[in-house]
C-alpha cells in the first residue's frame, strides 16, 4: 500500500487533487481511498488530505500517519517543517515553490523535489489553482501512477476545455520538476508553526493565509480611516500618527482595504517566498 | 454497470436515484450536507424524475417525507447528529404509522461534529430498523435494499442506515454502480398499504385512534414486526448477492475469518473496516481472532451470536457510543442475547467516541485482550475506554 | 429613530478577539466587529450554528439551531428575575437561525415582545455548511442546493421579507443595515441597544466565497446593494412608523449589483429585467411610505 499526504489551502483544490489521484489509481486497476482532513472549510486556511493506493480494497480508515510521500500545493506552506513531518524514512516531499530542492530548509531523512506549480497554473489556467499543476510533478518524481491515468481522471472532474488546460498544466510540471535530492538537514528545527490553523474561534496567527499583503503608501494616505473601519478582521491598527498599521498575525490579505481606499494609498503586493 | 471513484455521500445519492425515489427532503448539516447537494444537482440536471424539497429544518423534513410516503410516493431523507435529535418527535410517528421510509444517518456524535454512533443509537426507541454500513459500495447497495426491506408486507417499518461522517461520507473510494434495469428487477414500485388516496382508501380504517380495546396491542404488533425484519433482511441480502454478485455475510452480520477463531471481536461502521486489517495482523502473528461486522443492530442478530457462542471463548464488543449511566448498547445487547447460555466472556470496549481516531493497532490490542480472555484469563477491567 | 453619527464619532474601542477563523473578506466578520463596537461590553451574546464571523469579548450563550428566540427569552427573563436588566440579551445569528429554522421561536418571542435584541448577519444562504439555499437567498441566485441546470434557474422564489414580517408583530424597532454604511449601522445598533422590548436589525453581509466574487470587493458589493435598491436601508417603529435612511436621487441599475457576483452569472436579460421591475416597484412603495412616515407593505 502507498500512502500520500497532501497539504494545501482552502480554495486551492487539495481535496479535488486527492480525489483525482484516487481516480487515476482506479484507472490503473488499483483500489484507492481519499480522506480529507476537514476542520472548517475556510477559504485561505491550510488543510490536509490523505490518499491510499493498494492492489486490494483499502479497509482501514485511520488517517495517514507515516506517508510515503508528502505533497504541498502552497508555496508559503512549503516552507513549514510540518509538511515534512513523519514522512517514512527515504520518503519524498514534493513542494510547490520556485526554490531549488537544494535550497529548501526542510529537514529529515527525506528527499525533496520542487516545482513552481503556481507559475505553471497562472500560465496555463490563468489562476493560481495548483491542484492539477502539481500532479504532473508528483508522478514524475514518485512513479506511483502514469500521466495518462492522471489525465483521464482530470477529464472526469473537469471535462472539455477546462480539462485540456489542466492537462497542459500537468504536462508542464512533469517536465519542469526538479529533484528529488536528499534533504540537507537531518534534524528538524525545534520551533514549528502549527498548520492546524482551522477550527472555530480565535486563531493564533493567520499570516500564512496571505498570498497578497497590503502595503500602505503613507505619503498618499490622508488619514480618512476608511481602511480601518472596513477591515473585517480589524487587522489595521489606527496609529497616533493617524495612519493605518497592518498587524501581520491578524491580516488575511483579503484586499478590502486596498479596494476601499479613496486615494489608492494601499497596494496589494504578492508575498515574497 | 459502471464504476466511479466517489465519496460516501455521493454513493448514497446514487442509491436514492437507483431506488427511483420520488420525493426527497433534507436540511443541510455537516457531515450529511453534500447528499443534499448531489440530490439538488441531480434534480437540476433532470437526471431522474423526483422532487427535492429544500426545507427550513429537520423536523419539517421528516414530516414532509412521512406524509409523501403515506400518499404513495417512495421518499428519502437524511441527516446527522443534532439534526436527527430534532427529528425525534415526528420520527416516532413514521414507525407507528408503519411507513416504509428510508433515512440515511451520516454519523455525527451528539456532543460535537466528529463521528460516533450516539446519534442513531439515541433513537433506538423509535421503532425503526437500524443498519450500520462500513464502506461506500455498501452505502449504495444498502440504500437500495433498505427500500425492499422496509416495503416488505411482513414488516412495513422505516429503515435507518448509518455510516460514519468524514472518514466515509467525504472519503472517496471506487464504487460499482449497478444498471438501472437490473435494480428495477430487484426493487418493484412502491405500493402503500393501506392507501390513503380518496379513491382507494378502505373506510374501515377511518376513525381508528385512541380507545382500542387493548391499549398494549399496538406495542406488541410493532415489536413483532421489528423482530420479523431478521428473516426479511436475510432474504433481501441473499437476493442482492445473487443478482449483483456482492454479498455482505447474511445481511445481519458479515463475518471475517471466524471459522477457526478462538475469540471474536465485533464492530459496526468504519471501525469494522480497520478491524479487518487488525485481524489480518493478528492472524499473521498466529493469533486466532475473527471479526463479526454487525450490520443490523435492530433487530439484533441474536440467533447468529447464540450459534457462535457455542464454540467461542470470548467476545470483544466495540461500541462507538456510550449511554451515560447505562453503558455501551452493543455490549448490553450481547449480554442479554447470551444470558442463560454458558460460555464466553463478553468484554466491552469504547472506541471512536467523539470522533477519536481508532488505529488498526488499537484494534489489534482489543483482539489480543479478547483472545487472552478466551483462553481463560479473566478480563480486567471488563469494559474499557480505548 | 436612530440619530446620524459621523465617522469621527465611531468608537475606537475594539471588542472582537483577533484573528478570527472567518474567510478572507468575510462580510459577517465586519458586521460582527461593527455591531459589538456599538453595543459595548455589558452584553450576553447568544449564538446558534452559523459561520464563525468573529469572537467577541462577551460571555456566550449557545443554543440549538432552532432555539435562538427561546434562549434569548430565557436569558432576558432570568436577568429580570435577578434584577440585572443593565445586562443586554443580544443574539447574533445568521439567516438560517432567523429566517428559517429559528423563525418560529423568534416570531413567538416577538409576539410576546420579549426584551431582546436580535441581530441577523444575512449572507443569504447556509454558508457554514457550504452555501445551501435559505429563504434569504435572492431569486435566481445559484446555491449548492439550487444549482443551475435544465430544470433549475437557481432560487425559484423571492427573498422572504423578514424585516416586514417582524414589523407586523408590532415590536418596538426593526431596521435593516449594511456593512458598507458603518455610521448608519452603528447608530442603529446603539439606538436599539437602549430600547425595551423586541428589537431586530438585519445586516446584509456579503460572502465572497458563497456569492462568488473577489474577496477585496465585499464592501463594494454591499454598497451597490444599497445604491441599487436591492438592499434598502430603513427603520420601523412599533410596526407602523417608517423611515427610509438612504434615498439616492436615482437608483443604480440592479445589473451593476448582479454582474460582479458569479452566483448570478447565468441570468438572462429577461430575468434581470424581472428583478429590476421588482426592485423598482418595491422602491416606489418605500419612498411613498417614507413620505407619509407609515409602513406600506
Amino acid at each position: 500500500m502507498i500512502e500520500i499526504r497532501l497539504h494545501g489551502r482552502g480554495g486551492q483544490g487539495a481535496v479535488t487533487a486527492s480525489r483525482i489521484l484516487a481516480t487515476a489509481a482506479y484507472e490503473e486497476g488499483k483500489y484507492s481511498q481519499a480522506i480529507p482532513m476537514y476542520g472548517t472549510e475556510r477559504r485561505g486556511a491550510p488543510l490536509t488530505a490523505y490518499v491510499r493506493i493498494d492492489d486490494t480494497r483499502v479497509r482501514e480508515r485511520e488517517l495517514v500517519h507515516t506517508p510515503d510521500y508528502s505533497l504541498c500545493m502552497d508555496p508559503l506552506l512549503s516552507q513549514q517543517q510540518a509538511v515534512a513531518d513523519s514522512v517514512k524514512p527515504g520518503g519524498v516531499v514534493l513542494l510547490n515553490t520556485p526554490m531549488k530542492p537544494e535550497d529548501s530548509k526542510l529537514a529529515g531523512d527525506i528527499k525533496i523535489a520542487t516545482v513552481d506549480a503556481t507559475s505553471i497554473a497562472l500560465e496555463t489556467l490563468g489562476r493560481p489553482i495548483t491542484n492539477t499543476a502539481i500532479l504532473g510533478a508528483f508522478v514524475k518524481v514518485t512513479g506511483v501512477l502514469k500521466v495518462e491515468s492522471i489525465n483521464k481522471a482530470i477529464l472526469k472532474y473537469y471535462p472539455g476545455r477546462i480539462g485540456e488546460m489542466n492537462i497542459a498544466a500537468v504536462k508542464k510540471s512533469y517536465e519542469l520538476v526538479k529533484g528529488p535530492v536528499q534533504a540537507k538537514f537531518k534534524e528538524a528545527p525545534k520551533i514549528k508553526v502549527d498548520l492546524d490553523v482551522g477550527g472555530y474561534g480565535v486563531l493564533k496567527d493567520v499570516s500564512s493565509w496571505r498570498v497578497f499583503t497590503p502595503k500602505v503608501d503613507e505619503a498618499k494616505c490622508t488619514g480618512c480611516k476608511t481602511c480601518w473601519i472596513f477591515c473585517p478582521e480589524n487587522a489595521l491598527e489606527w496609529g497616533e500618527d493617524k495612519k493605518p498599521h497592518m498587524v501581520s498575525r491578524v491580516c488575511k490579505g483579503c484586499g478590502v482595504c486596498a479596494n476601499e481606499c479613496p486615494v489608492k494609498a494601499i497596494e496589494m503586493v504578492r508575498v515574497e517566498i | 454497470m459502471s464504476y466511479e471513484v466517489m465519496v460516501g455521500n455521493k454513493a448514497c445519492a446514487t442509491g436514492v436515484k437507483l431506488a427511483r425515489v420520488k420525493v426527497a427532503s433534507a436540511f443541510p448539516i455537516t457531515p450529511q450536507t453534500t447528499i443534499t447537494e448531489y440530490l439538488s444537482d441531480m434534480y437540476a440536471a433532470g437526471e431522474f424524475d423526483f422532487d427535492f424539497v429544500n426545507v427550513e429544518g429537520e423536523l419539517t423534513s421528516q414530516v414532509v417525507v412521512q406524509a409523501a410516503t403515506a400518499v404513495g410516493a417512495r421518499s428519502f431523507t437524511c441527516t446527522s447528529g443534532p439534526g436527527l435529535l430534532y427529528m425525534h418527535h415526528p420520527m416516532q410517528e413514521t414507525a407507528s404509522k408503519r411507513l416504509p421510509l428510508v433515512m440515511a444517518v451520516v454519523h455525527r456524535g451528539v456532543k460535537g461534529m466528529q463521528p460516533d454512533h450516539s446519534d442513531l443509537m439515541s433513537q433506538q426507541w423509535q421503532g425503526w430498523i437500524h443498519l450500520y454500513v462500513e464502506n461506500a459500495q455498501e452505502i449504495l447497495d444498502t440504500c437500495v435494499m433498505a427500500y425492499k426491506i422496509a416495503e416488505d408486507k411482513r414488516i412495513r417499518l422505516p429503515v435507518a442506515f448509518g455510516y460514519d461522517g468524514y472518514v466515509l461520507s467525504y472519503t472517496a473510494e471506487p464504487v460499482e454502480i449497478p444498471a438501472q434495469e437490473e435494480v428495477d428487477k430487484f426493487l418493484p414500485p412502491y405500493k402503500p398499504m393501506p392507501s390513503i388516496l380518496p379513491d382507494e382508501a378502505d373506510p374501515a380504517t377511518f376513525g381508528r385512534g385512541f380507545g382500542d380495546a387493548d391499549p398494549q396491542k399496538p406495542w406488541q404488533v410493532h415489536h413483532e414486526a421489528a423482530l420479523m425484519a431478521e428473516p426479511v433482511i436475510k432474504e433481501v441480502f441473499a437476493d442482492w448477492a445473487k443478482r449483483f454478485g456482492r454479498s455482505y455475510g447474511n445481511g445481519m452480520i458479515d463475518p471475517y475469518r471466524i471459522d477457526d477463531a478462538e475469540a471474536i471481536i465485533t464492530a459496526m461502521g468504519t471501525i469494522a473496516g480497520s478491524a479487518m486489517s487488525a485481524v489480518d495482523k493478528l492472524r499473521a502473528d498466529g493469533k486466532k481472532v475473527g471479526l463479526v461486522k454487525i450490520r443490523s443492530f435492530l433487530p439484533f442478530p441474536r440467533n447468529d451470536f447464540r450459534e457462535m457462542a457455542k464454540r467461542i471463548g470470548a467476545f470483544g464488543i466495540i461500541d462507538r457510543s456510550c449511554q451515560p449511566g447505562m453503558g455501551g448498547p452493543t455490549w448490553h445487547q450481547m449480554r442479554s442475547t447470551l444470558y442463560g447460555q454458558p460460555g464466553p466472556q463478553i468484554l466491552g470496549f469504547y472506541a471512536g467516541l467523539g470522533g477519536k481516531e481508532v488505529r488498526v493497532d488499537d484494534i489489534v490490542k482489543i483482539g489480543e485482550k479478547t483472545l487472552k480472555a478466551a483462553k481463560g484469563q479473566k478480563a480486567e477491567p471488563l469494559v474499557e475506554w480505548v | 429613530m436612530s440619530q446620524r453619527i459621523t465617522r469621527a464619532q465611531i468608537p475606537m474601542e475594539e471588542l472582537t478577539l483577533v484573528p478570527g477563523s472567518a474567510c478572507q473578506g468575510c462580510g459577517a466578520a465586519l458586521a460582527s466587529r461593527l455591531t459589538f463596537k456599538a453595543l459595548g461590553p455589558n452584553v450576553i451574546r447568544h449564538g446558534v450554528p452559523c459561520c464563525p464571523d468573529a469572537v467577541t469579548k462577551h460571555p456566550r450563550a449557545g443554543a440549538v439551531f432552532e432555539g435562538g428566540g427561546a434562549s434569548l427569552t430565557g436569558t432576558a427573563r432570568g436577568l429580570k428575575a435577578i434584577g440585572r436588566t443593565d445586562v443586554k440579551a443580544v443574539g447574533f445569528f445568521g439567516d438560517g437561525g432567523v429566517y428559517d429554522i429559528g423563525f418560529q421561536g423568534l416570531s413567538a418571542a416577538a409576539e410576546r415582545n420579549e426584551n431582546i435584541l436580535v441581530i441577523c448577519k444575512d449572507n443569504e444562504a447556509y454558508m457554514n455548511t457550504g452555501n445551501q439555499r435559505s429563504s434569504g437567498t435572492p431569486k435566481y441566485a445559484e446555491t449548492s442546493t439550487n444549482p443551475i441546470g435544465p430544470k433549475s434557474r437557481g432560487k425559484e422564489t423571492q427573498k422572504k421579507n423578514v424585516p416586514m414580517i417582524f414589523a407586523a408583530h408590532y415590536v418596538p424597532y426593526i431596521a435593516t443595515a449594511s456593512v458598507a454604511f458603518p455610521e448608519d449601522l452603528i447608530a442603529k445598533v446603539k439606538y436599539a441597544r437602549d430600547l425595551e422590548g423586541f428589537r431586530m436589525i438585519i445586516i446584509q453581509s456579503p460572502c465572497p466565497v458563497g456569492w462568488n466574487f473577489d474577496s477585496a470587493k465585499t464592501i463594494e458589493v454591499a454598497r451597490t446593494g444599497v445604491l441599487s435598491g436591492m438592499w434598502p436601508l430603513y427603520e420601523i417603529e412599533n410596526g407602523t412608523s417608517f423611515k427610509l435612511n438612504y434615498k439616492p436621487k436615482e437608483l443604480k441599475p440592479v445589473v451593476e449589483y448582479l454582474k460582479p457576483q458569479r452566483r448570478f452569472r447565468h441570468m438572462t436579460e429577461a430575468e434581470v429585467n424581472e428583478i429590476q421591475t421588482y426592485v423598482t416597484e418595491r422602491w416606489q412603495k418605500l419612498v411613498k411610505a417614507d413620505e407619509v412616515h407609515q409602513v406600506i407593505i
